[in-house]
Protein backbone atom coordinates (compact mmCIF):
# COMPACT_ATOMS: atom_id res chain seq x y z
CA UNK A 1 0.00 0.00 0.00
CA UNK A 2 1.04 3.67 -0.58
CA UNK A 3 -0.24 7.43 0.95
CA UNK A 4 -2.03 8.32 -2.45
CA UNK A 5 -2.69 11.88 -1.11
CA UNK A 6 -2.15 14.04 1.47
CA UNK A 7 -4.30 17.12 3.07
CA UNK A 8 -2.61 19.38 5.37
CA UNK A 9 -3.54 22.15 7.31
CA UNK A 10 -1.34 23.87 9.80
CA UNK A 11 0.40 21.47 9.90
CA UNK A 12 4.40 23.34 10.70
CA UNK A 13 4.94 25.31 7.39
CA UNK A 14 2.20 24.41 5.78
CA UNK A 15 -0.79 26.04 5.88
CA UNK A 16 -2.66 24.05 3.58
CA UNK A 17 -1.43 21.12 1.07
CA UNK A 18 -3.27 19.18 -1.04
CA UNK A 19 -1.30 16.53 -3.27
CA UNK A 20 -1.37 13.21 -4.70
CA UNK A 21 1.36 11.10 -4.25
CA UNK A 22 3.56 8.32 -6.55
CA UNK A 23 5.22 5.33 -5.23
CA UNK A 24 8.61 7.39 -5.47
CA UNK A 25 8.43 11.04 -4.15
CA UNK A 26 11.11 13.05 -4.11
CA UNK A 27 10.79 16.76 -2.16
CA UNK A 28 12.98 19.59 -3.53
CA UNK A 29 13.09 23.28 -1.58
CA UNK A 30 15.41 25.65 -0.34
CA UNK A 31 16.54 25.20 3.37
CA UNK A 32 14.15 25.45 6.03
CA UNK A 33 11.50 24.98 3.64
CA UNK A 34 9.94 22.42 5.19
CA UNK A 35 11.33 19.16 3.57
CA UNK A 36 11.45 17.39 6.72
CA UNK A 37 8.73 18.50 8.12
CA UNK A 38 6.52 17.60 5.53
CA UNK A 39 8.11 13.99 5.91
CA UNK A 40 7.24 14.60 9.73
CA UNK A 41 3.44 13.86 9.31
CA UNK A 42 4.02 10.50 8.13
CA UNK A 43 6.21 9.65 11.51
CA UNK A 44 3.76 11.65 13.55
CA UNK A 45 1.17 9.12 12.41
CA UNK A 46 3.85 6.55 12.90
CA UNK A 47 4.14 7.72 16.28
CA UNK A 48 0.26 7.81 16.97
CA UNK A 49 0.00 4.35 16.88
CA UNK A 50 3.43 2.89 17.37
CA UNK A 51 3.45 0.41 20.57
CA UNK A 52 4.48 3.18 23.79
CA UNK A 53 2.70 6.03 21.54
CA UNK A 54 -0.17 7.89 21.13
CA UNK A 55 -1.91 11.12 20.34
CA UNK A 56 -0.55 12.77 23.86
CA UNK A 57 3.03 11.20 22.90
CA UNK A 58 3.32 12.18 19.36
CA UNK A 59 2.11 16.09 20.24
CA UNK A 60 4.50 16.16 23.16
CA UNK A 61 7.10 14.75 21.47
CA UNK A 62 6.89 17.70 18.86
CA UNK A 63 6.79 20.20 22.03
CA UNK A 64 2.97 20.69 22.24
CA UNK A 65 0.42 21.43 19.44
CA UNK A 66 1.79 24.78 19.43
CA UNK A 67 4.92 23.54 18.42
CA UNK A 68 3.20 21.78 15.67
CA UNK A 69 0.82 24.24 14.40
CA UNK A 70 1.72 26.69 11.42
CA UNK A 71 3.55 29.69 11.91
CA UNK A 72 1.42 31.48 9.38
CA UNK A 73 -1.64 30.13 11.09
CA UNK A 74 -4.05 32.80 12.95
CA UNK A 75 -6.60 32.42 15.68
CA UNK A 76 -4.99 29.09 17.17
CA UNK A 77 -6.97 26.52 13.88
CA UNK A 78 -7.22 22.84 14.61
CA UNK A 79 -4.19 21.12 12.76
CA UNK A 80 -5.30 19.04 10.20
CA UNK A 81 -4.14 15.81 8.62
CA UNK A 82 -6.20 13.56 6.10
CA UNK A 83 -3.95 10.55 4.35
CA UNK A 84 -5.48 8.24 1.41
CA UNK A 85 -4.18 5.08 1.06
CA UNK A 86 -3.96 3.03 -2.32
CA UNK A 87 -2.96 -0.03 -3.44
CA UNK A 88 -0.40 1.36 -6.11
CA UNK A 89 -0.04 5.00 -7.72
CA UNK A 90 -3.35 6.23 -9.70
CA UNK A 91 -5.54 3.36 -8.08
CA UNK A 92 -8.70 3.97 -6.12
CA UNK A 93 -8.15 4.56 -2.13
CA UNK A 94 -8.88 1.91 0.02
CA UNK A 95 -8.50 4.06 3.10
CA UNK A 96 -9.13 7.40 4.14
CA UNK A 97 -7.91 8.71 7.41
CA UNK A 98 -8.59 12.27 8.64
CA UNK A 99 -7.85 14.12 12.06
CA UNK A 100 -8.09 17.43 13.25
CA UNK A 101 -6.54 18.13 16.63
CA UNK A 102 -6.54 21.14 19.25
CA UNK A 103 -5.13 22.64 21.73
CA UNK A 104 -6.09 26.27 23.46
CA UNK A 105 -3.69 27.71 25.85
CA UNK A 106 -3.69 26.58 28.77
CA UNK A 107 -5.28 22.87 27.97
CA UNK A 108 -2.98 20.14 29.20
CA UNK A 109 -3.30 17.73 26.84
CA UNK A 110 -4.39 18.53 22.74
CA UNK A 111 -7.92 16.93 21.96
CA UNK A 112 -9.35 15.31 18.95
CA UNK A 113 -11.98 18.08 17.03
CA UNK A 114 -12.63 15.08 14.92
CA UNK A 115 -11.64 11.38 13.85
CA UNK A 116 -12.29 9.90 10.78
CA UNK A 117 -11.89 6.54 8.25
CA UNK A 118 -13.19 5.41 5.09
CA UNK A 119 -12.64 2.06 3.58
CA UNK A 120 -13.64 1.20 -0.11
CA UNK A 121 -17.64 1.17 1.00
CA UNK A 122 -17.67 4.51 2.79
CA UNK A 123 -17.25 5.69 6.32
CA UNK A 124 -16.67 3.63 9.00
CA UNK A 125 -15.78 6.08 11.77
CA UNK A 126 -17.26 9.21 12.59
CA UNK A 127 -15.72 11.38 16.02
CA UNK A 128 -16.99 12.58 17.95
CA UNK A 129 -19.86 10.14 18.31
CA UNK A 130 -22.52 10.06 21.40
CA UNK A 131 -19.82 8.29 23.90
CA UNK A 132 -17.45 10.79 23.05
CA UNK A 133 -19.93 13.49 23.81
CA UNK A 134 -20.54 11.79 27.20
CA UNK A 135 -17.22 11.61 28.27
CA UNK A 136 -15.05 14.04 26.43
CA UNK A 137 -12.08 12.50 28.21
CA UNK A 138 -12.20 10.41 25.23
CA UNK A 139 -11.38 12.92 23.01
CA UNK A 140 -7.64 12.59 24.07
CA UNK A 141 -6.84 9.50 22.02
CA UNK A 142 -8.06 8.36 18.37
CA UNK A 143 -9.22 5.62 18.08
CA UNK A 144 -6.43 4.77 15.59
CA UNK A 145 -4.25 3.98 18.98
CA UNK A 146 -6.34 1.68 20.58
CA UNK A 147 -6.42 -2.18 20.22
CA UNK A 148 -9.73 -2.44 21.42
CA UNK A 149 -11.39 0.19 19.21
CA UNK A 150 -9.21 -0.19 15.86
CA UNK A 151 -10.14 -3.82 14.92
CA UNK A 152 -12.40 -2.83 11.67
CA UNK A 153 -9.37 -0.92 10.67
CA UNK A 154 -6.01 -2.35 11.92
CA UNK A 155 -4.82 -2.89 8.58
CA UNK A 156 -4.32 1.30 8.50
CA UNK A 157 -2.85 0.98 12.00
CA UNK A 158 -0.37 -1.14 10.87
CA UNK A 159 0.68 0.48 7.61
CA UNK A 160 1.20 3.58 9.64
CA UNK A 161 3.49 1.79 12.35
CA UNK A 162 5.80 -0.01 9.85
CA UNK A 163 6.84 3.89 8.16
CA UNK A 164 10.43 3.92 8.86
CA UNK A 165 13.03 7.20 8.60
CA UNK A 166 16.56 7.07 7.58
CA UNK A 167 18.77 10.23 8.13
CA UNK A 168 22.09 7.83 9.33
CA UNK A 169 24.41 9.70 10.75
CA UNK A 170 27.70 7.81 10.29
CA UNK A 171 29.30 9.00 13.81
CA UNK A 172 26.69 7.93 15.71
CA UNK A 173 26.77 4.17 14.24
CA UNK A 174 30.71 3.99 14.43
CA UNK A 175 30.59 5.33 17.91
CA UNK A 176 26.89 4.40 19.45
CA UNK A 177 28.66 4.29 22.91
CA UNK A 178 29.57 7.99 22.69
CA UNK A 179 26.21 9.03 23.21
CA UNK A 180 24.81 8.20 26.26
CA UNK A 181 20.83 8.64 26.57
CA UNK A 182 18.02 6.85 26.39
CA UNK A 183 18.25 7.22 22.44
CA UNK A 184 15.60 8.57 20.00
CA UNK A 185 12.59 6.90 19.57
CA UNK A 186 12.31 5.27 16.01
CA UNK A 187 16.57 5.13 15.89
CA UNK A 188 16.07 8.14 12.91
CA UNK A 189 19.91 8.72 13.08
CA UNK A 190 21.03 4.91 13.17
CA UNK A 191 22.18 5.29 16.71
CA UNK A 192 21.15 1.07 16.68
CA UNK A 193 21.80 0.69 12.95
CA UNK A 194 24.42 -2.24 13.69
CA UNK A 195 21.62 -3.70 16.28
CA UNK A 196 19.21 -4.03 13.86
CA UNK A 197 21.55 -5.71 11.38
CA UNK A 198 22.55 -8.09 14.06
CA UNK A 199 18.83 -9.03 15.33
CA UNK A 200 17.71 -9.45 11.48
CA UNK A 201 17.46 -13.59 10.94
CA UNK A 202 20.71 -15.45 9.84
CA UNK A 203 19.75 -16.22 6.20
CA UNK A 204 18.00 -12.93 5.44
CA UNK A 205 20.55 -10.62 6.57
CA UNK A 206 23.27 -12.51 4.62
CA UNK A 207 21.30 -12.14 1.61
CA UNK A 208 20.79 -8.69 2.39
CA UNK A 209 24.69 -7.67 2.85
CA UNK A 210 25.39 -9.73 -0.46
CA UNK A 211 23.57 -7.56 -2.21
CA UNK A 212 24.47 -4.71 -0.49
CA UNK A 213 28.24 -5.99 -1.10
CA UNK A 214 27.38 -6.30 -4.72
CA UNK A 215 26.10 -2.76 -5.32
CA UNK A 216 29.12 -1.22 -3.59
CA UNK A 217 31.48 -2.63 -5.86
CA UNK A 218 30.84 -0.02 -8.47
CA UNK A 219 30.83 2.80 -5.59
CA UNK A 220 33.77 1.36 -3.24
CA UNK A 221 35.58 -0.76 -5.11
CA UNK A 222 38.19 -1.58 -2.93
CA UNK A 223 35.49 -2.75 -0.20
CA UNK A 224 34.91 -7.12 -0.84
CA UNK A 225 33.10 -10.08 1.09
CA UNK A 226 30.89 -7.26 3.54
CA UNK A 227 29.94 -9.34 6.71
CA UNK A 228 29.25 -9.05 9.88
CA UNK A 229 30.58 -10.16 13.46
CA UNK A 230 30.59 -9.20 16.59
CA UNK A 231 33.66 -8.34 18.88
CA UNK A 232 34.73 -10.22 22.71
CA UNK A 233 31.85 -7.83 24.43
CA UNK A 234 29.41 -9.39 22.04
CA UNK A 235 28.49 -5.84 20.04
CA UNK A 236 27.62 -6.26 16.64
CA UNK A 237 29.64 -4.75 13.75
CA UNK A 238 30.28 -5.24 10.53
CA UNK A 239 33.45 -6.49 8.65
CA UNK A 240 34.86 -6.01 5.12
CA UNK A 241 37.94 -6.83 3.35
CA UNK A 242 40.02 -3.82 2.73
CA UNK A 243 42.43 -4.40 -0.46
CA UNK A 244 45.00 -2.42 -1.03
CA UNK A 245 48.73 -3.49 -2.36
CA UNK A 246 49.08 -6.34 0.24
CA UNK A 247 48.08 -9.90 -1.27
CA UNK A 248 45.43 -10.16 1.47
CA UNK A 249 43.84 -6.98 2.05
CA UNK A 250 43.02 -5.92 5.51
CA UNK A 251 39.88 -6.39 7.35
CA UNK A 252 37.77 -3.09 8.59
CA UNK A 253 35.35 -2.60 10.85
CA UNK A 254 32.39 0.47 10.37
CA UNK A 255 34.57 2.16 12.46
CA UNK A 256 37.16 2.44 9.88
CA UNK A 257 34.62 2.94 6.94
CA UNK A 258 34.26 6.57 5.43
CA UNK A 259 30.83 8.46 6.41
CA UNK A 260 29.80 7.93 2.34
CA UNK A 261 30.32 3.99 2.87
CA UNK A 262 28.43 3.82 5.73
CA UNK A 263 25.62 5.76 4.35
CA UNK A 264 25.63 4.21 1.19
CA UNK A 265 24.97 1.15 2.98
CA UNK A 266 22.46 1.78 5.68
CA UNK A 267 20.03 3.33 2.71
CA UNK A 268 20.43 -0.08 0.20
CA UNK A 269 19.67 -1.79 4.37
CA UNK A 270 16.75 0.37 4.20
CA UNK A 271 15.20 -0.02 1.15
CA UNK A 272 15.83 -3.69 1.58
CA UNK A 273 14.51 -3.97 5.16
CA UNK A 274 10.41 -3.88 4.88
CA UNK A 275 8.01 -3.01 2.05
CA UNK A 276 6.21 -0.10 3.86
CA UNK A 277 6.35 3.58 3.74
CA UNK A 278 10.35 4.70 3.74
CA UNK A 279 11.41 8.35 4.55
CA UNK A 280 14.65 9.56 3.30
CA UNK A 281 16.51 12.40 4.22
CA UNK A 282 18.95 13.61 1.86
CA UNK A 283 20.18 10.55 0.92
CA UNK A 284 22.71 12.21 -1.28
CA UNK A 285 25.28 13.37 1.59
CA UNK A 286 28.62 11.97 1.75
CA UNK A 287 28.28 10.43 -1.79
CA UNK A 288 30.25 11.15 -4.96
CA UNK A 289 28.05 12.51 -8.00
CA UNK A 290 28.65 9.97 -10.19
CA UNK A 291 26.56 7.43 -7.50
CA UNK A 292 24.30 10.19 -6.45
CA UNK A 293 23.22 10.19 -10.31
CA UNK A 294 21.60 6.57 -10.18
CA UNK A 295 20.38 6.48 -6.63
CA UNK A 296 16.95 7.23 -8.48
CA UNK A 297 17.55 4.20 -10.52
CA UNK A 298 18.83 2.15 -7.57
CA UNK A 299 15.60 3.19 -5.49
CA UNK A 300 13.68 2.28 -8.15
CA UNK A 301 14.61 -1.70 -9.04
CA UNK A 302 14.93 -1.73 -4.83
CA UNK A 303 11.43 -0.30 -4.48
CA UNK A 304 10.62 -4.53 -4.94
CA UNK A 305 7.31 -5.71 -6.97
CA UNK A 306 4.82 -4.20 -4.95
CA UNK A 307 6.80 -0.47 -5.46
CA UNK A 308 7.17 0.13 -1.80
CA UNK A 309 6.74 4.28 -1.60
CA UNK A 310 10.00 5.65 -0.84
CA UNK A 311 10.04 9.79 -0.03
CA UNK A 312 12.85 11.61 -0.72
CA UNK A 313 14.19 15.30 0.36
CA UNK A 314 17.02 16.55 -1.30
CA UNK A 315 19.17 19.67 -2.49
CA UNK A 316 20.66 17.48 -4.80
CA UNK A 317 20.93 18.50 -8.45
CA UNK A 318 22.47 15.37 -9.64
CA UNK A 319 19.87 13.26 -8.07
CA UNK A 320 17.72 14.69 -10.04
CA UNK A 321 19.24 15.12 -13.31
CA UNK A 322 18.09 11.38 -13.95
CA UNK A 323 15.26 11.78 -16.89
CA UNK A 324 13.20 8.57 -15.48
CA UNK A 325 12.27 10.94 -12.71
CA UNK A 326 8.70 12.33 -13.99
CA UNK A 327 7.96 15.68 -12.98
CA UNK A 328 4.44 14.06 -11.07
CA UNK A 329 7.21 12.55 -8.94
CA UNK A 330 8.60 15.72 -7.63
CA UNK A 331 7.35 18.27 -5.12
CA UNK A 332 8.15 21.98 -4.83
CA UNK A 333 8.13 23.43 -1.77
CA UNK A 334 8.47 27.33 -1.85
CA UNK A 335 7.85 29.23 1.36
CA UNK A 336 5.40 32.23 1.52
CA UNK A 337 4.52 34.60 3.99
CA UNK A 338 1.48 32.72 3.93
CA UNK A 339 3.20 29.20 5.09
CA UNK A 340 5.11 27.44 2.35
CA UNK A 341 3.36 26.10 -1.19
CA UNK A 342 3.34 22.60 -2.17
CA UNK A 343 3.43 22.28 -6.17
CA UNK A 344 3.73 18.88 -8.47
CA UNK A 345 6.15 19.92 -10.51
CA UNK A 346 4.11 18.74 -13.35
CA UNK A 347 1.16 21.13 -12.82
CA UNK A 348 2.99 24.10 -13.64
CA UNK A 349 3.22 24.94 -16.89
CA UNK A 350 6.93 26.48 -17.44
CA UNK A 351 8.70 23.25 -15.74
CA UNK A 352 6.00 20.57 -18.06
CA UNK A 353 7.27 23.31 -21.21
CA UNK A 354 10.98 22.49 -20.48
CA UNK A 355 10.47 18.76 -19.92
CA UNK A 356 8.70 18.36 -22.86
CA UNK A 357 11.29 20.12 -24.86
CA UNK A 358 14.08 18.09 -22.97
CA UNK A 359 14.98 19.63 -20.10
CA UNK A 360 16.26 17.53 -17.35
CA UNK A 361 13.75 17.53 -13.52
CA UNK A 362 16.97 19.21 -12.18
CA UNK A 363 17.37 21.97 -15.14
CA UNK A 364 13.26 22.41 -15.05
CA UNK A 365 13.16 22.06 -11.07
CA UNK A 366 16.01 23.42 -9.26
CA UNK A 367 16.45 27.09 -10.27
CA UNK A 368 12.87 27.45 -8.73
CA UNK A 369 14.66 25.99 -5.41
CA UNK A 370 17.62 28.02 -5.40
CA UNK A 371 17.19 30.95 -2.79
CA UNK A 372 18.44 34.58 -4.35
CA UNK A 373 21.49 35.10 -2.21
CA UNK A 374 22.47 39.08 -2.15
CA UNK A 375 26.45 40.47 -1.56
CA UNK A 376 27.90 39.23 1.96
CA UNK A 377 28.21 42.22 3.11
CA UNK A 378 29.15 41.13 6.75
CA UNK A 379 31.97 39.17 4.86
CA UNK A 380 33.37 42.26 4.45
CA UNK A 381 32.35 44.04 7.48
CA UNK A 382 36.07 45.02 9.17
CA UNK B 1 2.65 43.80 -9.42
CA UNK B 2 5.50 43.58 -12.41
CA UNK B 3 4.65 44.43 -16.02
CA UNK B 4 6.37 41.17 -17.23
CA UNK B 5 7.86 38.18 -15.72
CA UNK B 6 10.52 36.73 -16.94
CA UNK B 7 13.51 33.87 -16.68
CA UNK B 8 16.85 34.35 -16.19
CA UNK B 9 19.76 32.51 -17.03
CA UNK B 10 23.29 32.92 -16.68
CA UNK B 11 26.85 31.71 -16.56
CA UNK B 12 27.50 32.80 -12.73
CA UNK B 13 26.29 34.31 -9.46
CA UNK B 14 28.44 37.20 -10.79
CA UNK B 15 26.32 37.69 -13.91
CA UNK B 16 23.31 36.65 -12.10
CA UNK B 17 23.66 40.49 -9.99
CA UNK B 18 24.24 42.54 -12.93
CA UNK B 19 21.11 41.11 -14.62
CA UNK B 20 18.79 41.55 -11.29
CA UNK B 21 20.29 45.11 -11.25
CA UNK B 22 19.51 45.83 -14.94
CA UNK B 23 15.88 44.49 -14.41
CA UNK B 24 15.83 46.70 -11.72
CA UNK B 25 16.67 49.66 -13.50
CA UNK B 26 14.93 49.35 -16.50
CA UNK B 27 11.65 51.14 -17.75
CA UNK B 28 9.82 47.92 -17.61
CA UNK B 29 8.49 46.69 -14.07
CA UNK B 30 9.83 43.09 -13.91
CA UNK B 31 9.21 40.01 -12.45
CA UNK B 32 11.89 37.13 -12.14
CA UNK B 33 10.21 33.95 -12.58
CA UNK B 34 13.43 31.72 -12.58
CA UNK B 35 16.74 32.07 -11.97
CA UNK B 36 19.00 29.65 -13.76
CA UNK B 37 22.89 29.59 -13.20
CA UNK B 38 24.17 27.66 -15.59
CA UNK B 39 27.90 27.43 -14.01
CA UNK B 40 29.53 28.91 -17.03
CA UNK B 41 28.56 29.38 -20.41
CA UNK B 42 29.11 25.15 -22.00
CA UNK B 43 25.90 24.56 -20.62
CA UNK B 44 23.82 27.82 -22.21
CA UNK B 45 25.36 26.66 -25.63
CA UNK B 46 24.01 23.48 -25.23
CA UNK B 47 20.57 24.35 -24.15
CA UNK B 48 20.25 27.78 -26.23
CA UNK B 49 18.24 26.50 -28.91
CA UNK B 50 15.74 24.45 -26.46
CA UNK B 51 15.04 28.18 -24.45
CA UNK B 52 14.27 29.84 -27.63
CA UNK B 53 11.87 27.30 -27.57
CA UNK B 54 10.81 27.53 -24.27
CA UNK B 55 10.66 31.38 -25.00
CA UNK B 56 7.02 30.72 -26.97
CA UNK B 57 5.50 29.87 -23.86
CA UNK B 58 7.67 32.81 -21.18
CA UNK B 59 10.47 35.18 -21.73
CA UNK B 60 14.02 34.64 -21.39
CA UNK B 61 16.51 36.94 -20.70
CA UNK B 62 19.92 35.24 -21.07
CA UNK B 63 23.24 36.10 -20.63
CA UNK B 64 26.62 34.88 -21.80
CA UNK B 65 30.24 36.31 -22.03
CA UNK B 66 31.72 36.50 -25.94
CA UNK B 67 35.07 35.33 -24.15
CA UNK B 68 37.40 35.49 -27.43
CA UNK B 69 34.24 34.66 -29.99
CA UNK B 70 34.67 37.58 -32.97
CA UNK B 71 31.50 39.51 -31.81
CA UNK B 72 27.88 39.21 -30.62
CA UNK B 73 26.32 38.76 -33.63
CA UNK B 74 28.83 35.84 -34.66
CA UNK B 75 28.31 34.54 -31.36
CA UNK B 76 24.46 34.14 -31.69
CA UNK B 77 24.47 33.35 -35.18
CA UNK B 78 26.91 30.33 -34.19
CA UNK B 79 24.01 29.13 -31.16
CA UNK B 80 20.84 29.15 -32.16
CA UNK B 81 19.69 27.13 -34.69
CA UNK B 82 16.54 28.57 -36.03
CA UNK B 83 15.86 32.49 -36.23
CA UNK B 84 15.50 34.06 -32.43
CA UNK B 85 12.13 33.99 -30.73
CA UNK B 86 10.87 37.46 -30.01
CA UNK B 87 10.92 36.22 -26.45
CA UNK B 88 14.24 35.50 -25.91
CA UNK B 89 16.66 38.20 -24.68
CA UNK B 90 19.99 36.69 -25.49
CA UNK B 91 22.59 39.59 -24.52
CA UNK B 92 26.61 38.83 -25.05
CA UNK B 93 28.82 40.96 -22.66
CA UNK B 94 31.82 42.32 -23.99
CA UNK B 95 33.99 40.39 -24.11
CA UNK B 96 33.07 39.82 -20.27
CA UNK B 97 30.22 40.87 -17.62
CA UNK B 98 33.76 42.53 -15.55
CA UNK B 99 33.85 44.99 -18.87
CA UNK B 100 30.46 46.52 -17.62
CA UNK B 101 31.50 46.87 -13.57
CA UNK B 102 34.69 48.81 -15.44
CA UNK B 103 31.79 50.87 -17.58
CA UNK B 104 31.65 52.83 -13.91
CA UNK B 105 35.15 54.16 -13.76
CA UNK B 106 35.06 56.15 -11.03
CA UNK B 107 33.26 54.49 -8.71
CA UNK B 108 35.14 51.05 -9.53
CA UNK B 109 38.52 52.87 -8.97
CA UNK B 110 37.91 54.15 -5.54
CA UNK B 111 36.42 50.81 -4.94
CA UNK B 112 39.52 49.00 -6.01
CA UNK B 113 41.81 51.79 -4.47
CA UNK B 114 43.42 52.57 -8.19
CA UNK B 115 44.00 55.23 -10.45
CA UNK B 116 41.05 56.24 -12.62
CA UNK B 117 43.70 56.68 -15.35
CA UNK B 118 44.03 52.69 -15.44
CA UNK B 119 41.03 52.08 -16.87
CA UNK B 120 39.96 52.34 -20.56
CA UNK B 121 37.34 55.18 -21.73
CA UNK B 122 35.87 51.73 -23.96
CA UNK B 123 35.83 48.85 -21.82
CA UNK B 124 34.37 46.84 -24.17
CA UNK B 125 37.86 46.77 -25.67
CA UNK B 126 39.50 45.11 -23.15
CA UNK B 127 40.44 41.90 -24.19
CA UNK B 128 40.14 39.62 -20.99
CA UNK B 129 38.64 41.77 -18.79
CA UNK B 130 38.87 39.55 -15.55
CA UNK B 131 42.27 39.44 -15.88
CA UNK B 132 42.36 42.59 -16.52
CA UNK B 133 40.66 43.36 -12.96
CA UNK B 134 43.24 41.17 -11.42
CA UNK B 135 45.81 43.30 -12.52
CA UNK B 136 44.13 46.64 -11.58
CA UNK B 137 43.68 44.75 -8.27
CA UNK B 138 47.44 43.93 -7.85
CA UNK B 139 47.82 47.71 -7.65
CA UNK B 140 45.76 48.45 -5.30
CA UNK B 141 46.74 50.43 -2.38
CA UNK B 142 44.22 48.46 -0.30
CA UNK B 143 45.50 45.29 1.15
CA UNK B 144 42.22 43.66 1.89
CA UNK B 145 41.29 44.46 -1.89
CA UNK B 146 44.54 42.69 -2.87
CA UNK B 147 44.15 39.48 -1.16
CA UNK B 148 40.52 39.03 -1.73
CA UNK B 149 40.67 39.73 -5.94
CA UNK B 150 44.37 38.40 -6.21
CA UNK B 151 44.89 35.04 -6.41
CA UNK B 152 47.82 33.69 -3.92
CA UNK B 153 51.41 33.59 -5.32
CA UNK B 154 51.98 30.04 -7.00
CA UNK B 155 48.42 29.26 -7.22
CA UNK B 156 46.62 28.12 -9.93
CA UNK B 157 43.30 29.60 -9.67
CA UNK B 158 42.76 32.55 -11.83
CA UNK B 159 41.05 35.10 -9.61
CA UNK B 160 41.30 35.32 -5.76
CA UNK B 161 39.21 33.51 -3.25
CA UNK B 162 36.69 36.34 -2.63
CA UNK B 163 36.52 37.40 -6.33
CA UNK B 164 33.05 37.27 -6.82
CA UNK B 165 31.79 38.15 -2.86
CA UNK B 166 33.38 40.89 -3.71
CA UNK B 167 32.75 42.05 -7.51
CA UNK B 168 29.22 41.12 -6.23
CA UNK B 169 29.19 43.86 -3.01
CA UNK B 170 30.97 46.37 -5.42
CA UNK B 171 27.57 46.18 -7.24
CA UNK B 172 25.15 46.45 -4.53
CA UNK B 173 26.80 48.98 -3.33
CA UNK B 174 28.05 51.55 -6.08
CA UNK B 175 27.55 50.07 -9.86
CA UNK B 176 25.38 52.74 -11.83
CA UNK B 177 24.48 51.00 -14.62
CA UNK B 178 23.64 54.56 -16.43
CA UNK B 179 26.74 55.65 -16.23
CA UNK B 180 28.24 52.18 -17.25
CA UNK B 181 26.30 52.18 -20.42
CA UNK B 182 28.45 55.29 -21.86
CA UNK B 183 31.53 53.12 -21.54
CA UNK B 184 29.96 49.76 -22.90
CA UNK B 185 28.19 49.38 -26.52
CA UNK B 186 26.93 45.86 -25.72
CA UNK B 187 25.85 47.07 -21.61
CA UNK B 188 23.52 50.11 -23.79
CA UNK B 189 22.45 47.61 -26.07
CA UNK B 190 21.42 45.17 -23.00
CA UNK B 191 19.99 47.96 -21.37
CA UNK B 192 17.93 49.25 -24.24
CA UNK B 193 16.72 45.85 -25.30
CA UNK B 194 15.09 45.63 -21.67
CA UNK B 195 13.66 49.02 -21.53
CA UNK B 196 12.14 48.69 -24.96
CA UNK B 197 10.80 45.01 -24.58
CA UNK B 198 7.34 43.82 -24.76
CA UNK B 199 6.85 39.74 -24.45
CA UNK B 200 4.98 37.89 -27.92
CA UNK B 201 1.79 36.38 -26.35
CA UNK B 202 2.03 32.61 -26.78
CA UNK B 203 0.45 31.63 -30.96
CA UNK B 204 -2.46 29.75 -29.01
CA UNK B 205 -3.46 33.24 -26.87
CA UNK B 206 -3.34 35.38 -29.87
CA UNK B 207 -6.15 33.03 -31.76
CA UNK B 208 -8.87 34.22 -28.87
CA UNK B 209 -9.12 37.81 -30.74
CA UNK B 210 -10.71 35.81 -33.67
Amino acid sequence: MIVSHLSLKNWKNFRTVDVPLRSRVFLAGPNASGKSNFLDVFRFLRDIVKRGGGLQQAVAERGGLSQIRCLAARNEPAVEIEAGLAEASGQPPLWRYAVGIQQSRGEASSRLVYERIWNHDGQILDRPDDSDAKDPMRLTQTHLEQISANETFRELARFFDSVSYLHLVPQLVRNPRAFAGPGIPGDPFGQSFLERVASTPPKTRRSRLSKIEKALVSAVPQLKELTDTKDEAGAPHLEAIYEHWRPRGAKQREDQFSDGTLRLIALLWSLLESQSLLLLEEPELSLNAAIIRILPAIIHRLQGKHKRQVLISTHSAELLSDQGIGGEEIFILTPTEEGTKVEVASTIQEVRDLLEIGFTPAEAVIPRTTPQLGAQRWLFDA
Amino acid sequence: MPETYINLVFEDMLSETVLRRLLRCSRVTYGVGFAHNAGGSGWIKKRINDFNRAAQGMPYLVLTDLDTCECAPVLIRQWLDTPKHPNLLFRVAVREVEAWLLGCREAFAAFLGISESRIPTNVDGIADPKAFVVDLARRSRKRDVRVDIVPEEGSMAQVGPAYNERLRLFMEMSWDPAVAKRRSPSLRRAIRALDLFEPALPSSRNRSNC
